[in-house]
């Protein structure tokens, strides 16, 4: 095993890396930005090299400065995480190249799987079913693409994944500009404007299957996670089970993805995702060749360490069998951002003064900030991941539902209160959604119920702790679930005062 | 003491008047209830109303206002102290350096003041800050009023623009 290992990353991510590479006895190296001097990403490691600018060109996306890092810390081994250079080819055959080992597929992999016309190539030969799509390389050819498969369309980045850059086209008219405007996200945030341009589904769930290879021609699943909560494409709440697979889909998936992943001699942990319809009919859409942000629902459901299956597979490549994978009960994530739910999601940066995460049993919380912490306005707005494990899927709910509840951030606006309010929504409990949903049937009520009046109650306590001098500037004492802090029924009629909506 | 705060697009108001032993008639938008207040550290407070008590939390984030009541959180913003702050920007005031009580008033509107002079006096933590004339001149008008609650940053007292060009 490796003796020192080098987190090509940030926040959240990193932390959690880090963790394992403690468990295990490994040293960890952070990196960080101008920007992140302090963060705590770089408290939470054995060592922290400054590599550049606040910028990501010039830090995160530097592959020079990251590989400088590695050598002059020592590491035999990088981690990437997610995001960033986690499936940029060049980097893992850099870093490859300095005589260090990728913790990831290899280059080829990456590139091949990278691409979603070269990766839909490889499904349909391994035998999987592909929504209809196309490429084109100039405006003209990507307008006829579109029309030959019929509108309305998926424009989306041909590398990278997340969602980033990707919009539904409903007509010619509206293509053009479509096509440009994903042309620059991708470029500025994969460094590749390809664009690639799909059928678009109606109403389908997303559903993805956790692979693993060893690099050598075998490979194992470890079930699948639902995905369908997304916003804009960005998925927002993730299950493992789905709710919506049954025995006979769950084989058939799995089967598929791990199929896929034999044919290419994948290494490493990688993902595999469909678009399900309501006839249980699937398509494959991408393999993500890396660890993914909601890799902990199957960690909770499986019992098994994600990062550490990376690390064995990359120092040796060791691989469970599959008989030993099993699953139990039911895991759910929340994804906490810095950003205004109300408002068009747009990202918030600042300090967060107060920072609380909930501590309960069955309740994880990967998180990538404390009290204290800045949020840059560099990076993905991401703060954290808050993970809840019950033995049914209602039981997980209420869970992540309380942990949330639990939850304060205070200092900078988060998605908390959309988390909270999708949580509650009966169409969730009853797992009656897909990748549409939000959009079409949640956001309106939320943004609504969120543009609703402060209640006056708040209004008085934020008076009264100004003219008692008792606002907290945020000290990180804030402590959760205090008996103060429960004493006391908030929802009591407040005499002349209504809790508007809220009663 | 009035405060106005920013609540999304609209403007809300909340006017607090003291009635001693740690109770208070505030009014939210014009509507009054007696409220019980009590500090319990880190930013939470203890409120009791004739209909009930809860816990608020209050974190200060540059003007913004985390409030915590139970487990819903609301987000305000406090706007700056208006009219008085805009009138001492132009004419040189003289803020309350914390939230108190004015305890005392010592100058009225058109007196001369001499440097160093005692203007008002301020007691918050059960301590009495005096709040002096910086310079030689002459006050405009006194916007403290014996007895009244003040935040802190609330013009007090302004002073005639100095005449005299500095040196």
């Amino acid at each position: 095993m490796f003796r020192k290992v080098l987190i090509a990353n940030r926040g959240e991510i990193a932390c959690r890396i880090a963790a394992t590479l403690r468990e295990m006895g490994i040293a960890s190296v952070a990196v960080f930005s101008e920007a992140d001097r302090g963060a705590l990403h770089t408290r939470e490691t054995d060592q922290a090299i400054e590599i550049g600018a606040a910028d990501a060109r010039a830090s995160y996306l530097d592959v020079e400065a990251l590989i400088r890092a590695a050598r002059a810390a020592g590491a035999e081994a990088v981690h990437p995480g997610y995001g960033f250079l986690a499936e940029n080819a060049d980097f893992a055959a850099a870093v490859e190249a300095a005589g260090l080992v990728f913790i990831g597929p290899t280059a080829d992999q990456i590139r091949t799987l990278g691409d979603k016309r070269a990766a839909r190539d490889l499904a349909g030969r391994a035998g999987v079913a592909i929504v209809p799509g196309a490429a084109g390389n100039t405006p003209a050819e990507l307008a006829a693409a579109a029309q030959k498969l019929g509108f309305p369309v998926l424009v989306k980045a041909a590398l990278g994944g997340g969602g980033k850059g990707m919009r539904v086209v409903a007509d010619a008219a509206a293509l053009v500009e479509a096509i440009e405007s994903a042309g620059r996200v991708a470029e500025s945030a994969f460094g590749d404007a390809s664009i690639y341009l799909e059928r678009h589904l109606e109403r389908p769930r997303h559903i993805e299957v956790q692979v693993l290879g060893d690099g050598k021609g075998d490979a194992i699943h470890l079930f699948e996670r639902e995905c369908s909560l997304q916003r804009r494409h960005q998925k927002v709440i993730e299950e493992c089970p789905s709710p919506a697979v049954n025995e006979t889909l769950r084989e058939r998936l799995t089967f598929a993805a791990v199929a896929l992943a034999k044919s290419v001699k994948y290494r490493g942990a990688g993902t595999v995702e469909f678009l399900v319809g309501a006839d249980s009919k699937f398509f494959f859409l991408e393999m993500n060749t890396r660890l993914q942000v909601e890799h902990p629902v199957t960690e909770l459901a499986t019992g098994l360490d994600l990062v550490r299956l990376q690390l064995e597979i990359a120092a040796r490549g060791a691989l469970p069998a599959q008989q030993a994978i099993d699953r139990r009960g039911h895991a759910i994530e929340a994804r906490v951002y810095a950003e205004d739910a109300a408002h068009g999601f747009l990202p918030q940066a600042g300090s967060l003064a107060r920072v609380a995460w909930p501590r309960a049993p069955f309740v994880r919380v990967d998180r990538g900030v404390e009290s204290g912490d800045a949020v840059p306005v560099h990076y993905d707005p991401i703060l954290a991941k808050v993970i809840a494990y019950g033995d049914d899927r209602a039981r997980a709910i209420e869970r992540l539902t309380h942990a949330l509840d639990e939850t304060r951030l205070h200092g900078v606006i988060t998605n908390l209160p959309f988390l909270k309010a999708l949580l509650r929504a009966d169409a969730v409990r009853q797992a009656a959604f897909d990748t549409e949903w939000i959009e079409r049937e949640f956001l309106a009520g939320f943004t609504a119920l969120a543009s609703a009046p402060v209640p006056e109650a708040a209004l008085a306590a934020a008076a009264l702790a100004e003219l008692l001098g008792a606002a907290s500037a945020g000290d990180g004492t804030g402590g959760v679930g205090g008996a103060d802090a429960r004493a006391e029924d908030p929802f009591a009629e407040l005499g002349a005062w209504r809790l508007p909506g809220l009663s | 003491m009035r405060t106005e705060w920013k609540d999304g697009a609209r403007s809300r108001t909340v006017e607090i008047a003291p009635l001693g032993n740690g109770r208070y008639r505030v009014s939210v938008d014009g509507v009054p209830i007696e409220v019980a207040a009590q500090r319990l550290g880190a930013g939470r407070l203890r409120l009791a109303t004739p209909g009930g008590g809860f816990v608020a939390e209050v974190t200060a984030s540059a003007r913004q206002r985390f409030v915590r009541l139970g487990s819903l959180e609301f987000v305000l913003e406090l706007e700056p102290a208006g009219r008085a702050r805009a009138k001492s920007a132009a004419g040189g005031g003289l803020e309350a350096p914390m939230p108190g009580v004015v305890t005392r008033v010592m100058v009225s509107a058109g007196d001369a003041v001499e440097p160093g002079q005692a203007l008002v006096a301020i007691e918050a933590m059960k301590m009495e800050h005096l709040i002096r004339s910086p310079r030689k001149g002459k006050v405009r008008a006194v916007h403290a009023r014996k007895g009244e609650m003040v935040a802190g940053g609330t013009a007090l007292v302004e002073l005639e623009p100095d005449a005299e060009p500095a040196a």
